[in-house]
């Protein structure tokens, strides 16, 4: 089980994704931006890792969206191959068309990861980049999607984002009522009780319906803007959590990679 | 009766722009713009619409906050936006909320005491140069502008011409 861990100018979370991608009992190597495309055909999974890709110039994700390598990427998305994006990975998703990634959109771009625009009582109180830990209520069924695959329904997680843009819009109509109706919705902004309250400091960058993560239509491509890397140990947890003081203990990002791993040993 | 008048500021960078050649290098050498474009520059817009004060005199003030003269260069229309003749300019803009807009106006009202100020617009003006006669140009600027300029779900773009 083989994972490529996908680096373009600007990625700077490929190192800790990696680590935690073999802490699950995965193979996987970083995968250059410029290497074959086509050797990408060797590798039974993909992670796309956070950072800065081409440093966000035109709009995060853009410029890395039309390198060769993504188109690729399409290719194994088609055949079901699982594919996680995290922060300026689920960007690049989006840029490419393979989030929301509909039967129909034939790889058109229906949504943007827009500017945070944080709302509290109708005003706007701040905007721009910003890194908190944050909790996540996952919204899908588990085995919906491969990056929550052993997750269930109604968990709650704390992982932390730090990102500028991950403001989800759309003007495509009928897109909202479809990601919730098909159970794309994989992970919400929430408050520590599981409760969604869209506005700052609980929505944490605008975005509609308190979105964090949504995964394509058949479930093997996953898209998030908070890093499960950087909650993987217990002892990368925030000072105020109490499991940081069990270090032997999985943190909840671990989670995610252990998705990955059980979605590719049920569809091998 | 007064009229509201509207200050462009059209502001560019003096060094070398990176933004501006990765998106030339990506016209060229990723989405096959290669045999009609040869330039790629960029500017940021700001239009400020005031309605009181000499716009003259407010221009220098609101270029002292808006542009680095260590890097940048600036020039001021009063109501009125023009470009040169020798590239197709592509207005890009957010048609969301427009945080960065809002807070420029509300640092020049609030924190800098220019009361006059009713609005701000920011936009960034692609200068395209291209080798092929104008009524192509224009049409090869308006698939620029919506395979990679513009995220229809959040942007604008508006051929300036």
């Amino acid at each position: 089980m083989k994972i490529a861990v996908l680096q373009f100018p600007g990625t700077n979370c490929e190192f800790e994704t990696l680590v935690a991608v073999k802490a699950v009992g995965m193979e996987g190597e970083i995968f250059r931006w410029n290497r074959p495309a086509g050797e990408l055909s060797g590798f039974d999974g993909f992670v796309i890792p956070g950072g800065f890709s081409y440093q966000d110039r035109l709009r995060a994700g853009v410029i890395a969206s039309k390198e060769p390598v993504m188109s690729a990427l399409k290719e194994e998305a088609g055949i079901g191959k699982p594919i996680i994006g995290i922060c300026n990975g689920f960007q690049i998703l989006v840029e490419t068309g393979l989030l929301p990634g509909s039967a129909t959109s034939c790889g058109n771009v229906d949504m943007a990861l827009a500017q945070n625009v944080m709302v509290s009582q109708g005003k706007i109180v701040r905007r721009g980049y910003y890194c908190d830990w944050v909790n996540l209520r996952h919204e899908a069924p588990s085995k919906r999607c491969s990056g929550s695959f052993a997750i269930e329904r109604g968990a709650l997680l704390k992982i932390p984002i730090a990102h500028g843009e991950g403001n989800l819009v759309t003007t495509t109509p009928g897109l909202m009522k479809k990601l919730n109706d098909e159970g794309q919705v994989v992970f919400r902004y929430c408050d520590k009780n599981g409760r969604i309250i869209n506005e700052f400091p609980f929505n944490v960058n605008g975005s509609t319906e308190s979105i964090a993560a949504i995964c394509n239509e058949p479930g093997n491509v996953l898209g998030m803007m908070p890093h499960p890397e950087r909650a993987f140990f217990a002892w990368q947890l925030p000072a105020f959590d109490p499991r940081k003081q069990r270090p032997d203990e999985p943190g909840p990002g671990r989670r995610v990679f252990e998705s990955m791993k059980r979605y590719i040993e049920v569809n091998a | 009766m007064s009229m509201n008048r509207k200050i462009n500021l059209r502001v560019w960078l003096k060094i070398p722009d990176a933004e501006a050649a990765t998106v030339k290098n990506t016209l060229i050498r990723r989405l096959g713009f290669g045999n009609v474009l040869d330039d790629v520059k960029k500017e940021r817009l700001f239009s400020i619409e005031v309605d009181s004060g000499d716009p003259e005199e407010l221009a220098k003030s609101f270029a002292k906050e808006l542009v680095n003269e260590n890097k940048e260069s600036h020039i001021v229309l009063i109501d009125e936006l023009k470009f040169e003749e020798d590239y197709v300019p592509v207005k890009v803009g957010l048609h969301i909320e427009d945080g960065e807009a809002i807070s420029i106006r509300e640092r020049l009202r609030s924190r800098l005491g220019f009361d006059n100020v009713v609005d701000v617009k920011k936009a960034t003006v692609w200068k395209l140069y291209f080798n092929t006669l104008k009524p192509e140009a224009q049409i090869k600027a308006g698939e620029i502008a919506e395979r990679l300029l513009i995220n229809p779900h959040k942007d604008s773009y508006e051929i300036m011409i």
